[in-house]
């Protein structure tokens, strides 16, 4: 059996023992062949010691067993490391963040306890998974959709707290901020509700979120805090169309007034759905059309432009200009998409082609016109997500095909947010694809596009992949953490991280003497005096480990 | 790239409407899955195929699964796991529980030993035995 660090093979013995009395024997796992289920499956110290494993797991099915789990945890000091699906395969999956924890796995608390269509509003537990909820809601014909991100096996509740995005209409896509309410067992064992959920018998928990007085869900998200056990999320009411349309421009010098006129009409609301940008030119696709690409190829490009490609600079120049003008291949295509009524989103296509006309030699396309719902079976024609269909297509990223013949074990996203500018784009290619170079590392190579998940910054995502030669990934790994850095001295952030890399992430996050950092190690000091609740996850340390791992 | 497009779809439709493979891509769609004959001796087994293994493994282009195994058995074995004859029950617990590739191994509560068990009858129900 393994052992947590410190903690005596009698006493852990005794913890399992009785974990195995609150939720079930055959719930706790102890024997490798077990607790190896909870490995990384995209970890990149494949083959190597500093592999972060658990020491056991144990999967309650209620509130009431994961409270029993915790306040036995901090009979015994042992740690744990709550996982929701642990299917964030590319942000560490389902390994704790600190080798030796208990995994505690909530897949079995999977029920979806409300779905209200007139108010269009759900309440769930953490095993419940994004395909779960849609066939919840499809099963009982409710005019609602989820907003899911790619892979739609992944949690509703745990890819909100990870602060994970989606593809449907801008008040949706920010998964935590279109949560509604928590109920949380804090590390104590208490059960705490937040927001109109502190009313004892509250009638709004889930249509008012801020409660009274401070507004603490923040602090459960990307934390220690606590394990939540049912959130609220906000629903859309199913539109009644979908219409999908480009914008193609020519010039390079048209990609900051075309983030400024998309900024414009999506503050304004005159679009609200995935804004998606590609650069034909460049061979770059819209994240919508990346399956496409990964299962029927990219376009062919020919001889002539693949040469341009090559002595192109930061995605320019001027050969290269005037060969997309001969061909007609756009610099810049932003892909638009709109839902709703037929007549209003037909006015705020128009609305947004006069905005865009301004800018010279603007072409406009219709891609789709969908009277919806459409039937589930045929959503495969489109990216599922961004009409609220899960799907697994995502995988294509990686996965062996007539494109990709060498098949990565896995991948690491590198995920910067920048700001909402043409120029940032450009700056944030300059920066990172000369870091890239000197590392060796296979990102921003050639002109990377960044996406438009949440209102307002940009963000790129952008994957390293994960090899079988520990080598190769030892100079990932530390080229990955230059990167951050290198990042941060511009002024940009992860938006979020795999536990290997938390720590250079927060180490960015050092305004006026790492006071952020130090609020939340106060915060964890008092809530968690016995430091029991996933030790190192945001590179928050209990107490007794700070020193260690700071 | 909008002609890349039209020319993705025709593959789409043909992946979907031209295999067996379309049912259950339907009952997936349209909820928890039940099999269709209540004598069907892989009802639970091919209950955790829909769940957790059709999303990639079922046929068509669109399932990376699918599309990986095409492109690595190059015509020798079809790229369609249900179709395999000769996929034996311990080698379907065996990748189930370590992964391969970019798929990941599966825990017990995502696949309980009894899932595996009628999983893997299931898959190699064409499997000489």
């Amino acid at each position: 059996m393994r052992l947590p660090v410190g903690v005596s093979s009698t006493d852990f013995a005794s913890a399992v023992a009785e974990f195995g009395q609150a939720v079930g024997k055959h719930w706790v796992f102890t024997r490798d062949e077990d607790v190896d289920l909870y490995r990384d499956a995209f970890s990149p110290f494949l083959h190597e010691a500093e592999e972060l494993v658990a020491s056991a797991a144990v999967a309650p099915a209620s509130t009431e067993e994961v409270q029993q789990i915790v306040r036995i945890a901090n009979r015994y000091k042992v740690p744990l490391y709550p996982i929701s699906t642990g299917k964030n395969l590319g942000y560490g999956g389902s390994a704790p963040a600190y080798s030796g924890s208990v995994v505690v796995d909530l897949k079995r608390m999977n029920r979806v306890i409300e779905v209200d269509e007139p108010n269009a509003f759900a309440l769930v537990e953490p095993g419940v998974s994004y395909f779960d909820l849609y066939h919840h809601i499809q099963e009982r014909k409710l005019k609602v959709w989820i907003d899911c991100p790619d892979p739609g096996w992944g949690s509703v509740i745990g890819n909100a707290l990870d602060r994970g995005g989606g593809y449907t209409t801008a008040n949706y896509r920010n998964h935590f901020d279109s949560h509604c309410g928590m109920e949380v067992v804090l590390p104590n064992g208490e059960l705490l509700r937040t927001g109109m959920g502190a009313i004892p018998n509250a009638k709004t928990w889930q249509q008012y979120k801020s409660g009274c007085g401070p507004w603490i869900d923040g602090i459960f998200s990307q934390s220690n805090f606590g394990i939540v056990t049912k959130m609220g999320f906000w629903l859309m009411p199913e539109p009644e169309a979908y219409l999908r349309g480009t914008v193609s421009l020519s010039r390079y010098s048209d990609l900051a007034p075309m983030v400024e006129t998309l900024n414009y009409l999506e503050n304004a609301r005159i679009t609200s759905g995935f804004p998606d940008i590609a650069s034909p030119l460049n061979g770059y696709p819209a994240i919508g059309q990346l399956q496409l690409w990964n299962e029927t190829g990219p376009p062919n490009q020919t001889q002539e432009h693949l040469k341009l490609l090559s002595t192109a600079k930061l995605g320019y120049s001027p050969e290269l200009e005037a060969y997309g003008m001969k061909s007609g291949i756009p610099y810049w295509q932003l892909w638009l998409s709109f839902h709703g009524p037929a007549e209003v989103i037909e006015a705020q296509w128009q609305a947004a082609q006069r905005h865009f006309a301004k800018l010279e030699g603007a072409k406009f396309h219709v891609i789709d016109r969908v009277k919806l719902p459409i039937d589930p079976a045929k959503a495969d024609a489109y990216h599922e997500p961004e009409l609220g269909v899960p799907s697994l297509r995502a995988f294509s990223i990686g996965a062996r095909s007539p494109w990709n013949p060498t098949p990565s074990k896995g991948h690491m996203w590198f995920s910067p947010i920048v700001p909402r500018t043409g120029e940032a784009i450009i700056e944030a290619n300059r920066v990172f694809s000369e870091a890239a170079r000197e590392l060796d590392m296979p990102l921003f190579r050639s002109f990377s596009m960044p996406a438009c998940f949440w209102e307002r910054c940009f963000i790129f995502i952008l994957a390293t992949p994960v090899t079988e030669d520990p080598a190769t990934n030892k100079r990932y790994r530390e080229g990955f953490k230059k990167l951050i850095a290198i990042g941060g001295q511009h002024g940009w952030g992860e938006y979020r991280t795999a536990p290997v890399f938390q720590k250079s992430v927060m180490e960015v996050y050092s305004f006026n003497d790492r006071v952020l950092q130090r609020f939340h190690e106060t915060l964890k000091d008092a809530i968690d005096p016995n430091g029991i609740m996933s030790p190192g996850r945001y590179a928050i340390w209990p107490k007794h480990l700070r020193e260690k791992h700071s | 790239m909008n002609r890349h497009r039209s020319e993705a779809r025709t593959v789409h439709a043909f992946a979907t409407s031209a295999a067996a493979g379309l049912a259950l891509t339907v009952s997936l769609l349209a909820g928890p899955v039940r099999a269709e004959e209540p004598s069907d001796p892989y009802m639970g087994g091919r209950a955790v195929y829909t769940k957790w293994c059709a999303p990639c493994h079922d046929p068509g282009v669109i399932h990376p699964g699918t599309n990986a195994l095409t492109v690595k058995y190059k015509g020798v074995k079809p790229g369609v796991l249900l179709e395999w004859k000769d996929l034996r029950p311990e080698t379907v617990k065996f990748l189930v529980r370590h992964g391969i590739s970019v798929m990941p191994q599966f825990r017990k509560t995502e696949i309980s030993d009894a899932d595996l068990d009628a999983l893997a009858n299931f898959l190699s129900r064409n499997t000489p035995h």
